[in-house]
């Protein structure tokens, strides 16, 4: 397997780098089409990025959901689950996290956070085991599905929030108490002041280390593997398939819950009606851009931080949209050149 | 006047040469064999013939000439035409359908059904294949779903016909039947290359053999005109006399206890009948043949046992959920072939824990010493193994995790004959370690020489029970030897004739 991991991740390599070269390329030519000049908004948006801790700063602040719910969404891909449900996962556990972070606000510290955590999680988690089941049970794809529910969650929690917990003439939850917020990163590094980037970006990289030995390192995350591979064959190998889909989905969907600890504890301190703004549809492009390697994962969040970020940065030159173009070219050009370099090393007979 | 020459053809992948300098050439109108181990690069070879890889290096001629084939589309358009081992039909098409894909009679885009049919009915006819061209293909069995493969290349008038392992799927019967069929081929004038691992057929069918040995040639005979004889071939291909390969077969005496009762089982799936009052009893410590053309219902049997069917009537009665099994289809059921063969062990593992890569590495490398599979390195995936030491990684797998019932479905298919004689060999172990056997397979060969007692299935029901001694008089009698050819022809013809149907249930 490594040697097979090695000439794999050199694919993937190479597949990732062709299309992104492939994105700068198509990025120039569009807005040369437009009469724009690129190297001065490619310049414009490096030296706003990296000319300032703030920049690098808020980088990390955009890409710590995006590592979070990328991780979750790469659990269910390596069993081979396409889970499109992650907006409307991640609403449900965030909205969990808010309320219990308010009404158990006089815990201390830790144990709230813990609780909170596992509150999230643990809602999050059983709205994927809906689809899995389904899937299971009557073998609808879960791709149908978690769109649906999509829709139903959001509905949910709009509701809900409306009738019994928003502030008035808000859309919003009751703020946590402000000695329950996480530590800055700018508390005590001033290179970042100003930025909101805050300890859950430590949070996000435990995860994906937690993600990388469950996945790769334990006997779950080989069955789990197996089955994304060939269910059949892991059925008749004893593994119980049924089970492995349940706890794929529900632990994916859990944590993709997580990204409420950055936005409440770490940011604003509340739930906000359209806080996550199509997080659980990027990260599924976070995912794939990344083959679902944790590394990958971390590496392609900051990319789309980047183009996140730079795409406010360069709002006066071009539309801050560009930068969604140039999200959607690298998930189509990645799609495309992937299999063109698979079978192009095939016929070479390297893979 | 030669049909095909392979001249120092030479192919690898990565590191492992699967051709390294191949040559030798295929008489016009001869029935050739090309035989050799799992892996030995015959599969290679052919697929370069049709198109599919290209050389390195080497010349390939056909008819004399020099070739350079990009898509099989060329092989086809210099009359070879190859029937894949899995069958490449459509299964939702006809018979009709199925033969002339691709090729179509057509008038202004509109194809002629009622030319396509005439030729068709004429070909079928001619060649006695017994096939209504309306059928559907997903309602035919094997055999005849193998008749439509021929008939496909019968309608687009191959001169070469390439045949991979063509009879390990069929009973005696039709095995019978499908060398009628070569002989025809070969009294027309038509080129036949035959892929097999069964030494007797060779020596019944063939004009020349030529056996591949890690990617070289390393023996060529005509059968007849130079008189080869079954152990001179044997030992071509083992180094080895082939009765070595064959494991003494020593049942100890003491009546194990019945671990397995299916009584009455009726099985429906999609509506159609499966199991019929199917009857069976397992104890410890012998094996029970199941024996039978595929799809008479024994995946259903292995379904059932394993627990992964549950809309069955009848009494079902296991004594121990601890089953193994080593399913038909290595590919699909077997293994994960994206994983090494440690990662398939790891599967294995009951409880939920920590694994290392050394963990991993040390149990591949176990295995491979243990059970004498060639790695390229412990860490390849089973994807690179021949086909041999992949079944030999999986029948490692479910023997570690000794379980009471152990089914086997086809268990050398495909494999050659130094695997097989050692799964063989660990076949029997497991027997007198009292462990309950349920052998299901279409070798009868193989079923005679292990079983203790074999049934034959037919149409979901068991037709006919023979018992050790019934077994053992007619394959001591009978076991190869010139000196009675015609007992053991008795009880394979026997067998045979209940496998198809023709022999009154008793």
């Amino acid at each position: 397997m490594a040697w097979l991991m090695k000439s794999k991740l050199m694919l993937n390599f190479i597949s990732v780098a062709l299309s992104l070269f492939t994105t700068i390329l198509i990025v120039v030519l569009l807005l040369l089409i437009i009469g724009k000049n690129p190297v001065e908004i490619f310049s414009l948006v490096l030296s706003e990025i990296f000319g300032s801790g703030y920049g690098i700063g808020q980088v990390l602040f955009k890409a710590t959901p995006l590592i979070i719910c990328g991780c979750g969404i790469a659990v269910c891909f390596h069993a081979s689950l396409f889970n499109i449900g992650a907006e409307g996962q991640l609403n449900a556990g965030s909205f969990a996290i808010a309320l219990s972070a308010y009404y158990f606000g006089f815990l201390p510290f830790p144990i709230l956070i813990i609780c909170c955590t596992l509150a999230g999680f643990i809602v999050s988690g059983i709205f994927g085991l809906i689809p899995a089941l389904i899937k299971i049970k009557k073998d609808v794809s879960e791709v149908i599905t978690t769109i649906m529910l999509n829709f139903i969650i959001l509905a949910l929690i709009n509701y809900f929030l409306v009738e019994f917990f928003a502030v008035k003439a808000t859309m919003r939850t009751e703020k946590i108490n402000d000695d329950d917020f996480l530590f800055k990163l700018s508390d005590y590094i001033p290179f970042f002041q100003g930025s909101s980037v805050n300890a859950s970006f430590f949070i996000a990289l435990a995860i994906s280390v937690i993600f990388y030995l469950l996945i790769y390192k334990t006997t779950f995350g080989y069955k789990l593997r197996a089955v994304g591979f060939n269910q059949t064959a892991s059925k008749y190998i004893g593994i119980n398939t049924g089970k492995i889909l349940l706890l794929s989905f529900f632990i994916g969907a859990g944590i993709t819950s997580l990204v409420g600890l950055n936005y409440i504890f770490g940011y604003k301190g509340y739930y906000e009606l359209g806080f996550s703004n199509n997080l659980g549809f990027t990260a599924i492009a976070v995912s794939l851009l990344a083959k679902n390697n944790p590394i990958g994962i971390i590496l392609s969040s900051l990319l789309f931080a980047i183009l996140d970020y730079g795409g406010l940065s360069v709002n006066q030159l071009v539309p801050k949209e560009i930068m969604l173009l140039i999200q959607g070219i690298i998930i189509l050009s990645l799609l495309s050149i992937d299999k063109a370099v698979k079978i192009y090393f095939e016929r070479k007979g390297m893979a | 006047m030669k049909a095909i020459e392979f001249n120092e053809i030479t192919k690898s992948f990565g590191d492992f040469y699967a051709n390294s300098g191949i040559t030798f050439s295929i008489n016009k109108n001869d029935v050739h064999c090309i035989l050799g181990e799992n892996g030995a690069g015959k599969t290679t070879l052919m697929n370069i013939l049709y198109g599919i890889h290209k050389p390195d290096s080497g010349k390939l001629l056909i008819n004399g000439s020099e070739v350079h084939f990009n898509s099989p589309l060329d092989a086809i358009s210099h009359k070879i035409g190859m029937v894949h081992q899995h069958f490449m039909l459509i299964e939702d098409f006809s018979v009709l359908e199925n033969v002339i894909l691709g090729n179509e009679i057509s008038e202004f885009d509109v194809i002629d059904f009622k030319k396509s049919r005439e030729i068709i009915n004429a070909l079928i006819k001619k060649y006695r294949l017994n096939l209504n061209i309306e059928c559907k293909i997903s309602d035919l069995n094997i055999s005849q779903q193998q008749k439509v493969e021929i008939l496909k290349l019968l309608y687009r008038n191959s001169d070469i016909l390439i045949f991979d392992e063509p009879t390990s799927v069929l009973s005696p019967v039709e095995i019978h039947e499908f060398f009628k069929i070569v002989d025809e081929f070969k009294s027309e004038g038509k080129t036949v290359i035959f892929i097999t691992h069964k030494l007797k057929e060779v020596m019944e069918i063939s004009d020349k053999v030529t056996v591949l040995s890690r990617g070289k040639v390393t023996f060529e005979k005509r059968t007849k005109d130079e008189g080869l004889d079954l152990s001179e071939l044997s030992r071509a291909i083992t180094g080895k006399e082939e009765t070595h390969s064959d494991p003494e077969n020593i049942k100890n005496d003491t009546e194990g206890e019945v671990v397995l009762t299916m009584k009455d089982i009726c099985l429906f799936k999609d509506k159609l009948p499966k199991l019929k009052d199917f009857e069976i009893r397992l104890s410890r410590g012998e094996i029970y043949g199941v024996c039978g053309v595929e799809g008479n219902g024994q995946n259903e049997i292995a379904d059932l046992i394993m627990g992964f069917e549950n809309n069955y009537s009848g009494e079902l009665i296991r004594l121990t959920k601890k089953v193994s099994i080593i399913p038909e289809d290595r590919n699909k059921k077997g293994m994960i072939k994206e994983y090494s063969i440690g990662e398939n062990f790891v599967l294995k593992f009951k409880r939920n824990r920590y694994v290392s890569d050394n963990q991993v590495r040390k149990i591949s490398e176990d295995v491979s010493q243990n059970f004498d599979v060639r790695l390229s390195s412990v860490d390849s995936d089973l994807d690179s193994l021949s086909g041999g030491n992949q079944q030999k990684v999986i029948f490692a797998r479910e023997l570690t995790a000794d379980n009471d019932i152990i089914i086997l479905m086809h268990p050398t298919r495909g494999v050659d004959i130094n695997a097989s004689g050692f799964i063989h060999k660990k076949i029997l172990e497991e027997r007198n370690k009292m462990k309950a056997i349920l052998l299901i397979s279409s070798d009868l060969d193989e079923l005679i020489k292990l079983s203790d007692r074999l049934g034959v299935i037919y149409n979901g029901k068991i037709v006919k029970e023979f018992d050790k001694s019934e077994l053992n008089r007619n394959y001591a009698e009978g076991q190869f030897s010139e000196k009675n050819p015609k007992n053991k022809f008795d009880i394979y013809e026997k067998i045979g004739m209940y496998m198809i149907g023709l022999a009154d249930e008793e």
